[in-house]
């Protein structure tokens, strides 16, 4: 079984949401944050990732747990903070307890109150001066490891049926529901990357063959598919596909 | 009946948080002062960190970047033959590489090919050539639709391909980050690259969207 956030071919959803001028142009320039509180929330979940007690992977894996009806009912942000929150919680950065007194707080004062900064900083935390190199280096995830890929380009290969997490039920994985089980052709081989389905669990690294593999729209989506010559492409794992 | 707090979290693993998050208070806004609030002052977060940040995405990377990689492609064939072979260290030649961008592939519309990206999982998106994604990109909409319908997507976009063209959807399931060259557009050959770049708009890069036209 999937997850919600797992929603690649979907029924249901209706028009893009499109911003548009008043001419009814499309807005390609509508602002990177549209509240300030985007703004702070997606900074914040950077800098607190930069403490080093969870990788990419993992946070990902956090959004993807929220309970569905939050994650149906929380934008996009909102789904970032909640994940936030718990990691926070989990990893033993803050307490329960602490974070119950500062909502208390906030209830209280609402938003125009100074923060109590700490007067140190704590040795992980992320500096100003920092933040250019680090975004600059960000974090590949190619390995350099001697692994040959099993699979040749242009060589078919069959994605496997159910949800590959070998180690956790229902846990982290790249492998979309929509294209499980389905007929494909390696259109390329990426080298070795990260594999989400240990990292995001925190069992290592574990770098593994990833190709990028094409398949027709017609044997994704059968006769409904708008063309048959028309093709999606995914980047997956050595252990997704099988010949 | 189970209340909201004790709704089936469907772990199988065993988190301590038992939704932390179910604790925050219902106004977004108050709920990010709260967590500032408490890394600020255990001093695990620092706020010019945050400022840095943002002002980075706001002011200093964005498609105005990407639309110069376009550009440089679109009048040097030799750049455009290296972005094709290795577009992350062709981007790195104009200084844009790093965080979301670690591994980039460029894909070349032509007049039998038209590309789009999605990420149907997320919301992955190449931040050093285009900057943060734009909420329709983050829309349960674009994401569930775009592999299965592109053309019908497409068409709300405007852009109405042919059916002689064959689409290509690229659901960034990995790490790796997609970047669309569009076709430059009949009658800018008295451009230079500056002038070009200007008509690279951020849909183009996507694969939503087609350049301006020469004004």
């Amino acid at each position: 079984m999937s997850r919600l956030h797992d929603m690649g071919g979907r029924f249901g959803d209706g028009p893009i949401p499109i911003p548009r001028r008043r001419n009814n142009e499309i807005d390609n320039h509508e602002p990177t944050f549209k509240y300030d509180w985007h703004a702070k929330a997606w900074a914040i979940t950077l800098a607190a990732g930069a403490l080093g007690e969870w990788n990419l992977d993992i946070s990902r894996h956090y959004r993807e747990c929220l309970p569905p009806k939050d994650y149906m009912n929380y934008s996009y942000y909102e789904k970032w903070l909640a994940a936030l929150t718990n990691l926070l919680v989990d990893k033993n950065l803050v307490s329960l307890e602490e974070l119950k007194n500062v909502i208390d707080l906030v209830e209280k004062k609402g938003l125009n109150f100074e923060a109590n900064k700490s007067e140190k900083l704590d040795k992980r935390a992320w500096l100003a001066r920092d933040v250019q190199k680090t975004l600059g280096w960000g974090g590949p995830s190619i390995r350099e490891i001697n692994v040959s890929p099993i699979y040749k380009i242009n060589e078919k290969v069959v994605t496997v049926k159910y949800s590959p997490n070998e180690d956790v039920n229902g846990g982290h994985t790249r492998l979309p529901s929509y294209v499980m089980g389905r007929e494909g052709i390696i259109y390329s081989y990426n080298g070795s990357h990260v594999f989400p389905d240990k990292n995001a669990h925190a069992k290592g690294e574990n770098p593994l063959p990833l190709y990028t593999v094409e398949f027709k729209a017609s044997e994704l989506w059968g006769v409904s598919a708008e063309d048959d010559n028309d093709s999606i492409y995914l980047d997956l794992w050595e252990p997704y596909l099988k010949k | 009946m189970t209340s909201e707090k004790e709704h089936n979290h469907n772990h199988s693993h065993h988190h301590k948080h038992e939704d932390a998050h179910s604790h925050l208070p219902s106004d977004p806004e108050l709920r990010v002062k709260a967590i500032e609030t408490l890394l600020l002052e255990k001093g695990l977060i620092d706020s010019e960190t945050l400022d840095e940040l943002i002002d980075t995405y706001e002011n200093k990377i964005g498609p105005q970047n990407g639309a110069k990689v376009v550009a440089k492609a679109w009048v040097d064939e030799s750049y455009k033959k290296r972005l094709l072979e290795d577009a992350t260290a062709a981007i790195r030649e104009l200084s844009y590489q790093g965080r979301q961008g670690e591994n980039m592939v460029v894909v070349e519309n032509t007049p039998d090919i038209h590309n789009v990206v999605v990420c149907t999982l997320c919301s992955c998106y190449p931040w050093p050539v285009l900057g943060i994604p734009p909420t329709w990109y983050k829309s349960d909409e674009y994401r569930s639709r775009t592999v299965r319908e592109p053309r019908k997507v497409l068409s709300e976009f405007g852009v109405n391909v042919d059916p002689k063209v064959k689409v290509k959807v690229w659901d960034s399931t990995a790490e790796l980050r997609y970047l669309v060259l569009p076709m430059r557009p009949k009658g800018t050959e008295h451009l230079n690259e500056n002038e070009l770049a200007e008509l690279v708009t951020r849909n183009s890069m996507i694969g939503t969207g087609l350049p301006e036209n020469a004004k």
